[in-house]
């Protein structure tokens, strides 16, 4: 689990941030609850980022999983601003 | 990274091993995998058979349904054609996108999974093999009946994506609908057998030391393909559910007038319908991925962020779906994000693009027939994917909606992100499997018309949907600046046509089926696995891969194949057998014995097939006596497996021993089941959005729910059936003869369980008063049909222990009935709560 946890970790963060505003939308649409929640979740992104910097390169295996790692939470930090954006500017108060 | 199971990975090093193995191993191979004759076609499991059976059949949907588009191009080519009444035309666009999705696109590749990953992964086949045959012939089977209402006046008209109210009774009341909805079912249950076949089969039957940095790219692809249809599928299947019974029943889940709301559909429909796109084009990048490298005669570029690319596109593909519903009005800020999500999916898809380019580049490409397709499918794709970033814009897609722009796009998309790869894939992969290789030079022919002929069909439709002509309509007036497109279009597509027959011709020329031996072999110079000399028992033994493209870098790795020199070169236990092997870094785990031969899988695919089209037909005594025998024939098919064998731990190469039964998380069977159970969870999780979703869309036909604390009880007795599932696992652990008897009491208890709670409901609504009843009885429904089946397996389970095939070490029975039991309680348990808890 720890390996899949650590290769999905990024993506899992961006379903959880599209959900969410998909939920604010449906339910309470306001641009300051999608930075409630756009805050945290970029706060995590870049908790992971700083994880697997750290994550060990001793052999393949490990390399690989890094940078798969790496680049999911990397995509899921672009992602989740950009997604955050139109809420942002079409929510209301 | 240290072990994952505690494997010496420096036992790899014993391989390959010295010296000539003994007389008759091979013989033994041969006797246990041995070809079928007669029938015997009917009731064959290994892959080898049954992924040409599905291609072949797949291949033959994909031939019916574009002659259904030559159909409509025909008579659009000029106004006022009469070539098909309007009634018929309804009839006919609606079967050509309903089997090009459903019965030629998504089976094709689960086709080309089942014949090409065992090769790839080096496995004897894959782990369900009795699945594989059930899922293709329920599909063949029902797949030929669905066709076959075309020709009877009955086939479907509602379009490929069926919108109510229009396929409400009120305006579709004749059973075409029907025969969509139900036909549809038993399509899902064969491609969710199928996934479940290959997310197994890739994460646990790999060759020892095929890590997941080692992974054949298109494994990696028919793994996130898998997973998609295993999250995705759910939801139509529940959609197509609760039509059918608005339908049958009068239960007005879509009906706004009641309660319902249309729009429901159109959600349930695109979370599935949208990363259905990306299901179907996910394996085909994968084979581009493999024939490109070959192609160019260089290492594929930026394999890493292909995987990454890959696997992002399974998250946001799933972020995506609303933008089929910008026209439907959606507030503006789920219209925002939605619209920043489909642009944000084109990245991956551009990264896969970016690194075929790139592998050409660095390489010396070969413009060979399998280069040609792969070339033409990456210009068609880029073209489709332009346009689809066009449509992603809320205001471009206001004005471009339900336009023949539309249809331009997603035929660019499709043909180009899924056709032109299949047909590189089949030039590229048919010596694997055929005596003689295709013809190059008709193979050029083909790709010309091809690809000529689909730029000259689908191009001109960009111009006339932004002209505004509609989508569907089945002719149209002179003077409206169409015509010459339409004409233009219906040449492009007659040329596109003879392409295909060119191929087909070609096939009739060349191919020739070589399952046991004699193929063309390795024509293109490929370093990956399925390359290697196989027999019906996949290879001769099962090789150590140390890189993702071992025949390039051990040039005598063949050889050594074929001689036995590595892992399983002989029947270890007199049965079939394969390396089951662990997930992330293909550690040896254990012997799978896996089934043979067996009539059940076909029987079961054609009662299945019989119980639904007879719903359809409305004749239920029939239905009644189908549904009974597919049930029958499923426990006999059953009956044979997981049953013990005499060693208990084997020799499978250079003395490393394994055993030949493990339990729990570590088997295959505990993985399908998970699976299965997430398959369940979905479909529940989508009617729980429903009845959420038609409570904050119509809270003014909302009734109080009963009573919370009524609850209470029936929650109790939830937690109870999971505690009785979870004490007959330990009780069994601990040697009670009687262990079963809480899983027997709790399997019975969640029916009574259910009683009681419809009894509550009762006293407050009706299924039929409106959207709410409706929604609730969908969840007691689904909650039925999951405690039935927990009842069928806890009876099986006792016939087992009666016949005492249960033992302390051989319980995967056990176990994976009582995680079934224990999902029943939770279910029970979430839907009691969360259907009172919704407008209390």
């Amino acid at each position: 689990m720890k390996t899949w946890a650590i290769l999905l970790g990024g993506l899992l963060v961006w379903t959880t941030h599209f959900f969410g505003l998909y939920a604010i939308a449906e339910i309470a649409p306001s641009r300051w609850i999608t930075v409630l929640l756009t805050v945290p979740c970029l706060g995590v992104d870049a908790f992971l980022l700083l994880r697997g910097r750290r994550l060990e390169v001793r052999d393949t295996f490990a390399g690989w999983r890094r940078s798969i790692a790496l680049g999911g939470v990397a995509l899921s930090l672009v992602a989740v601003c950009w997604q955050a954006l139109p809420p942002w500017f079409a929510g209301t108060e | 990274m240290k072990s994952e199971t505690g494997f010496d990975p420096d036992l790899f090093n014993r391989f390959p091993t010295q010296g000539d193995r003994p007389e008759g191993e091979e013989e033994g191979l041969k006797r246990v995998w041995c070809a079928p004759k007669g029938w015997e076609y009917l009731t064959v499991v290994n892959n080898n058979y049954v992924g040409i059976y599905y291609l072949g059949t797949a291949f033959l949907f994909f031939l019916l349904a574009g002659v259904l588009g030559l159909l409509m191009r025909v008579q659009l080519a000029a106004p006022l054609m009469n070539v098909l009444p309007q009634a018929t035309y309804n009839q006919v666009f609606t079967m050509h996108g309903t089997v090009m999705m459903f019965l030629f696109a998504v089976p094709m590749v689960e086709a080309a999974g089942v014949l090409l990953l065992p090769q790839m992964l080096a496995a004897r086949d894959l782990p369900f093999p009795r699945l594989s045959a059930y899922a293709f012939w329920a599909y063949a089977v029902g797949g030929l009946a669905f066709f076959g209402s075309l020709f009877i006046g009955l086939a479907p008209d509602g379009g490929w994506f069926m919108y109510p109210p229009l396929t409400s009774k009120a305006y579709s009341p004749g059973i075409n609908t029907d025969f969509w909805l139900l036909g549809i079912g038993f399509i899902e249950i064969s491609a969710i057998a199928g996934a479940v076949e290959i997310i197994v089969g890739v994460l646990r039957t790999r060759a020892p030391g095929m890590s997941l940095d080692k992974m054949p790219i298109f494994a990696w692809a028919m793994l996130v393909f898998a997973v998609m249809i295993v999250i995705a599928f759910p939801s139509v299947i529940l959609a197509t559910l609760l039509l059918e019974i608005e339908r049958a029943f009068n239960w007005p889940f879509f009906d706004a007038t009641r309660g319902g709301d249309p729009v429901l559909w159109q959600h349930l429909f695109w979370f599935f319908g949208h990363p259905e796109v990306y299901i179907i084009f996910l394996p085909a990048a994968g084979m581009m991925s493999m024939i490109i490298p070959t192609v160019a005669r260089a290492e594929l570029v930026g394999y890493r962020l292909i995987v990454l690319a890959m696997i992002a596109t399974g998250f946001i593909s799933f972020g995506v779906w609303a933008h089929h519903m910008f026209a439907t009005g959606l507030p503006p800020m789920t219209a925002g994000f939605f619209s920043a999500a489909s642009m944000a999916v084109s990245l991956p898809a551009g990264i896969q693009v970016f690194s075929w380019i790139a592998t050409f580049a660095v390489g010396k490409p070969r413009f060979n027939t399998p280069g040609l397709f792969a070339m033409g499918s990456v210009v068609i794709f880029v073209t489709g994917g332009l346009t689809g970033v066009m449509v992603a814009l809320v205001p471009f897609d206001w004005q471009a909606h339900d336009t023949y722009f539309i249809v331009a796009h997603l035929h660019y998309v499709l043909i180009g992100g899924m056709v032109f790869p299949l047909f590189a894939a089949m030039y590229y992969w048919i010596p694997m499997v055929s005596r003689r290789p295709l013809s190059e030079r008709w193979g050029r022919w083909v790709f010309g018309l091809m690809f000529g002929g689909m730029n000259i069909a689908f191009m001109p439709m960009h111009l006339s949907g932004l002209m505004g002509m509609p989508r569907r309509i089945y002719t149209y007036l002179p003077g409206s600046g169409w015509d010459t497109l339409n004409l233009i279009s219906t040449l492009g597509a007659f040329m596109l046509a003879a392409g295909v027959l060119l191929f087909l011709i070609d096939m009739a020329r060349n191919f020739r089926l070589a399952p046991e031996e004699g193929e063309a072999g390795n024509v293109f110079g490929a370093g990956t696995l399925e390359w290697l000399p196989t027999g019906l028992y996949s290879t001769r033994s099962i090789p150590v891969v140390k890189s993702r493209e071992p025949l390039w870098d051990d040039p005598n790795i063949s050889e050594d194949v074929e001689r036995g020199r590595y892992f399983l070169p002989r029947t270890a236990t007199g049965r079939r057998e394969t390396i089951v092997t662990s997930p992330l870094l293909a550690e040896p785990q254990y012997v799978q014995i896996m089934p043979g031969p067996s009539v059940w899988p076909f029987a079961a695919a054609l009662f299945t097939a019989g119980f639904f089209l007879a719903l359809t037909v409305q004749a239920y005594l029939f239905a009644l006596v189908s549904g009974v025998l597919g049930i029958l024939a499923v426990l006999c098919w059953l009956a044979d497996t997981d049953l013990p064998v005499p060693e208990n731990d084997v020799d499978i190469g250079a003395g490393i021993r394994v055993p030949t039964y493990v339990t729990g998380p570590q088997s295959h069977g505990w993985w399908a089941m998970m699976i299965l159970i997430v398959v369940m969870g979905m479909i529940f999780a989508m009617a729980l959005f429903s009845l959420a979703f038609l409570w904050g869309n119509q809270p003014s036909f909302w009734t109080a729910p009963p009573p919370m604390l009524e609850a209470l009880p029936i929650a109790l007795g939830y937690l109870a059936v999971i505690a009785a599932a979870w004490g007959t696992r330990e009780l069994h652990r601990i040697g009670k003869s009687w262990a079963i008897l809480p899983a027997l009491a709790g399997a019975i208890v969640a029916p009574a369980l259910l009683w009681l709670d419809i009894g509550a409901w009762s006293a407050v609504t009706a299924p039929d008063a409106g959207g709410q009843g409706a929604a609730v009885f969908a969840l007691f429904s689904l909650q039925g049909m999951v405690a039935a089946i927990a009842v069928l397996m806890a009876l099986y389970l006792g016939w087992r222990q009666l016949r005492r095939v249960v033992t302390a070490r051989r319980n995967n029975t056990l176990d994976l009935t009582c995680l079934f039991i224990a999902y029943t309680g939770a279910q029970g348990l979430v839907g009691t709560l969360f259907a009172r808890s919704i407008g209390a």
